[in-house]
Protein backbone atom coordinates (compact mmCIF):
# COMPACT_ATOMS: atom_id res chain seq x y z
CA UNK A 1 0.00 0.00 0.00
CA UNK A 2 0.98 3.71 -0.71
CA UNK A 3 2.09 6.51 1.55
CA UNK A 4 4.13 4.28 4.13
CA UNK A 5 0.99 3.27 6.24
CA UNK A 6 1.31 2.21 9.70
CA UNK A 7 2.08 5.43 11.57
CA UNK A 8 -0.12 7.67 12.27
CA UNK A 9 0.11 11.08 10.73
CA UNK A 10 -1.00 13.02 13.91
CA UNK A 11 1.74 14.54 15.64
CA UNK A 12 0.59 14.85 19.21
CA UNK A 13 0.39 17.75 21.50
CA UNK A 14 0.44 18.30 24.85
CA UNK A 15 -3.02 19.18 26.14
CA UNK A 16 -3.73 22.65 28.13
CA UNK A 17 -2.43 25.64 28.23
CA UNK A 18 1.07 25.26 27.94
CA UNK A 19 1.14 24.74 24.62
CA UNK A 20 1.06 27.76 22.65
CA UNK A 21 1.66 26.72 19.11
CA UNK A 22 -1.39 25.74 16.67
CA UNK A 23 -2.95 22.97 17.16
CA UNK A 24 -2.66 21.01 14.50
CA UNK A 25 -5.70 19.25 12.28
CA UNK A 26 -6.39 15.39 12.52
CA UNK A 27 -6.48 13.95 9.21
CA UNK A 28 -7.26 10.74 9.56
CA UNK A 29 -4.75 7.46 9.39
CA UNK A 30 -3.88 5.12 7.09
CA UNK A 31 -4.07 0.95 8.23
CA UNK A 32 -1.62 -0.80 6.19
CA UNK A 33 -4.09 -3.86 5.13
CA UNK A 34 -2.20 -5.76 3.33
CA UNK A 35 -1.45 -8.94 5.79
CA UNK A 36 -4.78 -8.47 6.79
CA UNK A 37 -5.92 -9.23 2.98
CA UNK A 38 -2.86 -11.69 2.28
CA UNK A 39 -4.33 -14.22 5.20
CA UNK A 40 -7.94 -13.55 4.59
CA UNK A 41 -7.54 -14.16 1.17
CA UNK A 42 -5.16 -18.00 2.00
CA UNK A 43 -8.37 -18.95 4.16
CA UNK A 44 -10.55 -18.15 1.63
CA UNK A 45 -8.68 -19.61 -1.19
CA UNK A 46 -8.57 -22.73 1.64
CA UNK A 47 -11.95 -23.46 2.23
CA UNK A 48 -12.81 -22.83 -0.99
CA UNK A 49 -10.82 -25.45 -2.09
CA UNK A 50 -11.99 -28.08 0.85
CA UNK A 51 -15.82 -27.51 0.89
CA UNK A 52 -17.77 -29.79 -1.35
CA UNK A 53 -21.14 -28.69 -2.60
CA UNK A 54 -23.00 -31.09 -3.63
CA UNK A 55 -23.66 -33.12 -0.60
CA UNK A 56 -25.02 -36.46 -0.48
CA UNK A 57 -28.68 -36.99 0.03
CA UNK A 58 -31.03 -39.58 0.75
CA UNK A 59 -33.90 -41.63 -0.12
CA UNK A 60 -36.02 -43.09 2.08
CA UNK A 61 -37.28 -46.74 1.71
CA UNK A 62 -39.55 -49.03 3.71
CA UNK A 63 -39.47 -52.80 4.33
CA UNK A 64 -42.43 -54.82 5.95
CA UNK A 65 -40.31 -56.27 8.80
CA UNK A 66 -41.47 -60.27 7.55
CA UNK A 67 -41.57 -61.39 4.17
CA UNK A 68 -45.64 -62.34 4.14
CA UNK A 69 -47.58 -63.53 1.91
CA UNK A 70 -50.63 -61.33 1.36
CA UNK A 71 -53.77 -62.00 -0.78
CA UNK A 72 -54.68 -59.00 -3.01
CA UNK A 73 -57.19 -59.01 -5.57
CA UNK A 74 -55.33 -59.02 -9.34
CA UNK A 75 -56.87 -55.73 -10.23
CA UNK A 76 -55.31 -53.81 -7.11
CA UNK A 77 -51.56 -55.17 -7.89
CA UNK A 78 -49.07 -53.04 -10.64
CA UNK A 79 -46.08 -55.00 -10.84
CA UNK A 80 -43.23 -53.55 -12.26
CA UNK A 81 -39.94 -55.95 -13.05
CA UNK A 82 -36.69 -55.16 -13.95
CA UNK A 83 -34.57 -58.08 -16.52
CA UNK A 84 -30.98 -58.81 -15.73
CA UNK A 85 -30.02 -56.60 -18.47
CA UNK A 86 -31.83 -53.35 -16.89
CA UNK A 87 -34.77 -53.68 -18.97
CA UNK A 88 -38.08 -52.42 -17.27
CA UNK A 89 -41.42 -54.07 -17.66
CA UNK A 90 -44.81 -53.68 -16.34
CA UNK A 91 -47.84 -55.65 -15.71
CA UNK A 92 -51.64 -55.29 -14.13
CA UNK A 93 -52.03 -58.58 -11.67
CA UNK A 94 -51.27 -61.73 -13.72
CA UNK A 95 -51.34 -60.30 -17.13
CA UNK A 96 -48.16 -60.78 -19.18
CA UNK A 97 -45.60 -58.27 -18.51
CA UNK A 98 -45.36 -55.09 -21.06
CA UNK A 99 -42.02 -53.65 -21.93
CA UNK A 100 -41.83 -50.06 -20.66
CA UNK A 101 -38.90 -47.19 -20.72
CA UNK A 102 -37.66 -45.82 -17.45
CA UNK A 103 -38.93 -42.56 -18.20
CA UNK A 104 -42.66 -43.86 -19.32
CA UNK A 105 -42.58 -45.52 -15.52
CA UNK A 106 -43.74 -41.67 -14.23
CA UNK A 107 -46.55 -41.85 -16.49
CA UNK A 108 -47.93 -45.23 -16.21
CA UNK A 109 -47.61 -44.58 -12.15
CA UNK A 110 -50.00 -41.43 -12.13
CA UNK A 111 -52.40 -43.33 -14.65
CA UNK A 112 -53.18 -46.43 -12.70
CA UNK A 113 -52.69 -44.73 -9.05
CA UNK A 114 -55.75 -42.48 -10.17
CA UNK A 115 -58.20 -44.82 -11.98
CA UNK A 116 -61.18 -44.29 -9.76
CA UNK A 117 -62.41 -47.78 -8.22
CA UNK A 118 -58.58 -48.66 -7.04
CA UNK A 119 -56.99 -44.77 -5.86
CA UNK A 120 -55.23 -45.63 -2.42
CA UNK A 121 -55.70 -49.32 -2.95
CA UNK A 122 -53.60 -50.31 -5.78
CA UNK A 123 -49.89 -52.10 -4.24
CA UNK A 124 -47.35 -51.12 -6.61
CA UNK A 125 -44.83 -53.83 -6.49
CA UNK A 126 -41.23 -53.45 -7.32
CA UNK A 127 -39.47 -57.18 -8.67
CA UNK A 128 -36.15 -56.45 -9.80
CA UNK A 129 -33.69 -59.87 -10.70
CA UNK A 130 -30.81 -60.07 -8.73
CA UNK A 131 -28.30 -59.35 -11.18
CA UNK A 132 -29.86 -56.25 -12.48
CA UNK A 133 -27.73 -52.74 -11.53
CA UNK A 134 -28.62 -50.75 -8.38
CA UNK A 135 -28.51 -47.57 -10.32
CA UNK A 136 -31.70 -48.66 -12.13
CA UNK A 137 -33.57 -49.96 -9.04
CA UNK A 138 -33.01 -46.51 -7.36
CA UNK A 139 -34.01 -44.62 -10.85
CA UNK A 140 -37.04 -46.26 -10.68
CA UNK A 141 -37.80 -45.65 -7.49
CA UNK A 142 -37.29 -42.12 -8.23
CA UNK A 143 -39.79 -41.66 -11.21
CA UNK A 144 -42.42 -43.52 -8.82
CA UNK A 145 -41.67 -40.49 -5.96
CA UNK A 146 -41.97 -38.08 -9.00
CA UNK A 147 -45.22 -39.65 -9.72
CA UNK A 148 -46.01 -39.63 -6.23
CA UNK A 149 -46.26 -35.41 -6.33
CA UNK A 150 -49.04 -35.32 -8.79
CA UNK A 151 -51.01 -38.69 -7.25
CA UNK A 152 -51.46 -37.14 -3.86
CA UNK A 153 -52.42 -33.70 -5.53
CA UNK A 154 -55.44 -35.07 -7.18
CA UNK A 155 -56.18 -37.50 -4.43
CA UNK A 156 -56.40 -34.92 -1.92
CA UNK A 157 -58.87 -32.82 -4.12
CA UNK A 158 -61.16 -35.52 -3.52
CA UNK A 159 -63.93 -35.56 -0.55
CA UNK A 160 -64.39 -38.95 1.07
CA UNK A 161 -67.73 -39.69 2.63
CA UNK A 162 -67.58 -37.76 5.80
CA UNK A 163 -66.83 -34.71 3.58
CA UNK A 164 -63.31 -34.62 4.56
CA UNK A 165 -60.38 -33.82 2.14
CA UNK A 166 -58.83 -37.99 1.22
CA UNK A 167 -55.67 -38.85 2.45
CA UNK A 168 -53.18 -40.33 0.32
CA UNK A 169 -51.87 -43.89 1.11
CA UNK A 170 -49.28 -45.19 -0.76
CA UNK A 171 -48.88 -49.04 -0.68
CA UNK A 172 -45.26 -50.00 -2.24
CA UNK A 173 -42.93 -53.52 -1.79
CA UNK A 174 -40.15 -54.65 -3.02
CA UNK A 175 -39.77 -58.42 -3.37
CA UNK A 176 -37.30 -60.45 -5.20
CA UNK A 177 -38.41 -61.98 -8.26
CA UNK A 178 -39.57 -65.41 -8.52
CA UNK A 179 -38.58 -68.09 -11.30
CA UNK A 180 -41.54 -68.13 -12.94
CA UNK A 181 -41.65 -64.40 -13.48
CA UNK A 182 -37.82 -64.33 -14.28
CA UNK A 183 -38.32 -67.04 -17.11
CA UNK A 184 -41.54 -65.03 -18.30
CA UNK A 185 -39.51 -61.62 -18.55
CA UNK A 186 -36.31 -63.35 -20.21
CA UNK A 187 -38.34 -64.16 -23.19
CA UNK A 188 -39.34 -60.74 -24.38
CA UNK B 1 0.05 29.60 -18.96
CA UNK B 2 1.94 26.43 -18.69
CA UNK B 3 0.46 24.07 -15.83
CA UNK B 4 3.06 23.10 -13.76
CA UNK B 5 2.38 19.28 -13.64
CA UNK B 6 2.22 18.06 -9.91
CA UNK B 7 4.86 15.46 -8.97
CA UNK B 8 3.40 12.11 -8.77
CA UNK B 9 4.18 10.65 -5.18
CA UNK B 10 2.44 7.46 -5.31
CA UNK B 11 -0.95 6.26 -4.80
CA UNK B 12 -3.39 5.16 -2.34
CA UNK B 13 -5.94 2.15 -3.65
CA UNK B 14 -9.09 1.75 -1.19
CA UNK B 15 -9.28 -1.75 -0.54
CA UNK B 16 -12.31 -1.58 2.35
CA UNK B 17 -14.73 -3.17 -0.80
CA UNK B 18 -12.13 -5.59 -1.54
CA UNK B 19 -11.62 -6.66 2.27
CA UNK B 20 -15.70 -6.50 2.61
CA UNK B 21 -16.30 -8.90 0.04
CA UNK B 22 -13.41 -11.21 1.06
CA UNK B 23 -14.56 -11.69 4.68
CA UNK B 24 -18.26 -12.42 3.12
CA UNK B 25 -16.91 -15.36 0.89
CA UNK B 26 -14.75 -16.68 3.96
CA UNK B 27 -17.09 -16.70 6.44
CA UNK B 28 -19.70 -18.56 3.76
CA UNK B 29 -17.07 -21.14 3.07
CA UNK B 30 -15.99 -21.43 6.75
CA UNK B 31 -19.94 -22.51 7.61
CA UNK B 32 -20.48 -24.62 4.73
CA UNK B 33 -17.65 -26.34 5.13
CA UNK B 34 -17.70 -29.90 6.16
CA UNK B 35 -14.84 -31.85 6.80
CA UNK B 36 -14.28 -35.67 5.92
CA UNK B 37 -15.06 -37.87 9.03
CA UNK B 38 -12.31 -40.55 10.22
CA UNK B 39 -14.09 -43.45 8.55
CA UNK B 40 -13.88 -40.82 4.69
CA UNK B 41 -10.35 -40.73 5.25
CA UNK B 42 -9.70 -44.26 5.88
CA UNK B 43 -11.60 -45.70 3.20
CA UNK B 44 -10.01 -46.76 0.04
CA UNK B 45 -12.98 -46.94 -2.58
CA UNK B 46 -14.79 -44.34 -4.25
CA UNK B 47 -18.60 -45.00 -4.51
CA UNK B 48 -20.14 -43.91 -7.32
CA UNK B 49 -23.82 -42.78 -5.95
CA UNK B 50 -27.43 -43.52 -8.02
CA UNK B 51 -27.98 -39.94 -9.45
CA UNK B 52 -31.84 -39.11 -8.06
CA UNK B 53 -34.04 -35.75 -8.38
CA UNK B 54 -32.96 -32.74 -6.20
CA UNK B 55 -34.46 -33.82 -2.84
CA UNK B 56 -34.19 -31.65 0.37
CA UNK B 57 -33.57 -35.04 2.97
CA UNK B 58 -30.14 -34.94 3.93
CA UNK B 59 -28.05 -38.12 5.78
CA UNK B 60 -28.29 -37.49 9.52
CA UNK B 61 -25.74 -36.13 10.92
CA UNK B 62 -25.95 -38.09 14.63
CA UNK B 63 -26.94 -41.59 15.62
CA UNK B 64 -26.52 -42.67 11.61
CA UNK B 65 -25.28 -46.28 10.85
CA UNK B 66 -23.89 -46.47 7.52
CA UNK B 67 -23.87 -49.66 5.13
CA UNK B 68 -21.71 -49.24 2.42
CA UNK B 69 -21.37 -51.95 -0.58
CA UNK B 70 -18.34 -50.93 -3.14
CA UNK B 71 -15.51 -52.16 -5.21
CA UNK B 72 -12.28 -51.86 -3.26
CA UNK B 73 -9.79 -49.64 -5.62
CA UNK B 74 -6.83 -52.28 -4.68
CA UNK B 75 -8.25 -55.71 -5.20
CA UNK B 76 -11.59 -55.10 -6.91
CA UNK B 77 -13.33 -57.40 -4.56
CA UNK B 78 -16.83 -55.97 -3.80
CA UNK B 79 -17.45 -55.99 -0.10
CA UNK B 80 -19.69 -54.47 2.76
CA UNK B 81 -18.29 -51.72 4.88
CA UNK B 82 -19.88 -50.66 7.86
CA UNK B 83 -19.54 -47.25 10.04
CA UNK B 84 -21.28 -45.36 13.19
CA UNK B 85 -20.94 -41.79 12.95
CA UNK B 86 -21.31 -41.84 17.01
CA UNK B 87 -18.11 -42.69 18.43
CA UNK B 88 -19.16 -43.59 22.11
CA UNK B 89 -21.80 -46.07 20.36
CA UNK B 90 -19.17 -47.20 17.83
CA UNK B 91 -16.95 -48.41 20.44
CA UNK B 92 -19.85 -49.88 22.04
CA UNK B 93 -20.73 -51.98 19.28
CA UNK B 94 -17.09 -52.93 18.49
CA UNK B 95 -16.29 -54.42 21.62
CA UNK B 96 -19.47 -56.18 21.94
CA UNK B 97 -19.01 -57.77 18.70
CA UNK B 98 -16.81 -60.93 18.41
CA UNK B 99 -16.18 -60.73 15.48
CA UNK B 100 -14.19 -57.76 15.28
CA UNK B 101 -11.03 -58.16 16.02
CA UNK B 102 -9.10 -56.65 18.87
CA UNK B 103 -6.35 -54.98 16.17
CA UNK B 104 -9.50 -53.17 14.71
CA UNK B 105 -11.09 -52.05 17.55
CA UNK B 106 -9.97 -48.18 16.40
CA UNK B 107 -11.14 -47.95 13.39
CA UNK B 108 -14.31 -45.96 12.22
CA UNK B 109 -14.86 -48.17 9.31
CA UNK B 110 -14.80 -52.00 9.29
CA UNK B 111 -14.99 -54.40 6.31
CA UNK B 112 -17.53 -56.89 6.25
CA UNK B 113 -18.87 -60.10 5.15
CA UNK B 114 -22.71 -60.62 5.39
CA UNK B 115 -22.63 -62.42 9.27
CA UNK B 116 -20.70 -59.85 10.63
CA UNK B 117 -22.80 -57.23 9.03
CA UNK B 118 -25.58 -58.92 10.53
CA UNK B 119 -24.05 -59.33 13.78
CA UNK B 120 -22.94 -55.70 13.94
CA UNK B 121 -26.18 -53.88 13.42
CA UNK B 122 -27.94 -56.16 15.66
CA UNK B 123 -25.74 -54.46 18.07
CA UNK B 124 -26.14 -51.23 16.93
CA UNK B 125 -29.80 -52.04 17.66
CA UNK B 126 -28.98 -53.00 21.20
CA UNK B 127 -26.82 -50.10 22.26
CA UNK B 128 -29.07 -47.30 20.61
CA UNK B 129 -32.49 -48.27 19.56
CA UNK B 130 -33.04 -45.00 17.69
CA UNK B 131 -30.63 -45.19 15.18
CA UNK B 132 -31.00 -45.05 11.49
CA UNK B 133 -29.56 -46.76 8.63
CA UNK B 134 -28.34 -45.97 5.43
CA UNK B 135 -27.39 -47.55 2.54
CA UNK B 136 -25.04 -46.53 0.15
CA UNK B 137 -23.81 -48.90 -2.61
CA UNK B 138 -22.16 -48.17 -6.07
CA UNK B 139 -25.03 -47.63 -8.68
CA UNK B 140 -22.99 -50.15 -10.86
CA UNK B 141 -23.21 -53.08 -8.30
CA UNK B 142 -26.11 -55.70 -8.97
CA UNK B 143 -29.06 -55.29 -6.37
CA UNK B 144 -28.23 -58.74 -5.02
CA UNK B 145 -25.65 -56.94 -2.55
CA UNK B 146 -28.08 -54.44 -1.86
CA UNK B 147 -31.21 -57.13 -1.58
CA UNK B 148 -28.90 -59.02 1.04
CA UNK B 149 -28.59 -55.90 3.26
CA UNK B 150 -31.86 -55.00 2.95
CA UNK B 151 -32.66 -58.45 4.20
CA UNK B 152 -30.32 -57.57 6.98
CA UNK B 153 -31.53 -54.42 8.78
CA UNK B 154 -35.44 -56.02 8.21
CA UNK B 155 -34.33 -59.26 9.97
CA UNK B 156 -33.21 -56.78 12.80
CA UNK B 157 -36.02 -54.84 12.27
CA UNK B 158 -34.93 -51.68 10.90
CA UNK B 159 -37.59 -51.45 8.35
CA UNK B 160 -36.90 -47.50 7.58
CA UNK B 161 -33.67 -46.87 5.99
CA UNK B 162 -32.41 -44.62 3.89
CA UNK B 163 -30.84 -45.05 0.52
CA UNK B 164 -27.77 -42.40 -0.01
CA UNK B 165 -28.01 -40.71 -3.19
CA UNK B 166 -26.91 -38.08 -4.86
CA UNK B 167 -28.57 -34.41 -6.88
CA UNK B 168 -29.12 -35.01 -10.61
CA UNK B 169 -27.17 -32.75 -12.47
Amino acid sequence: MAGGGGQLKVERQKRGKASKRKKLKRVGFHLDMTPLVDITFLLLTFFMFTTTMATPQVMEMSVPPEKTEIEVGESMLLTIFVRNDNKVFYAHGQEDPTEISLKEIKGLAERENLRPEVVNKLITALKPSEDASYGTIVNILDELNLAEIAISAEVTKKLDAEGNPMERERRFTIAPLNEDEAAKIAEL
Amino acid sequence: MPKIKAKRTGFVIDMTPLVDITFLLLTFFMFTAKFKSQAESEQKFVIERPQVTADTSKVPDRDVAIIKIAVDSVTFDTTYYYEVANETDREQIWVRTDAVPAELKDKAQLQVSVEVLDELVRNTRLVRPETQFAIDADKKLRFKWISDAMDVLRMNRATTFNYVTEKKQ
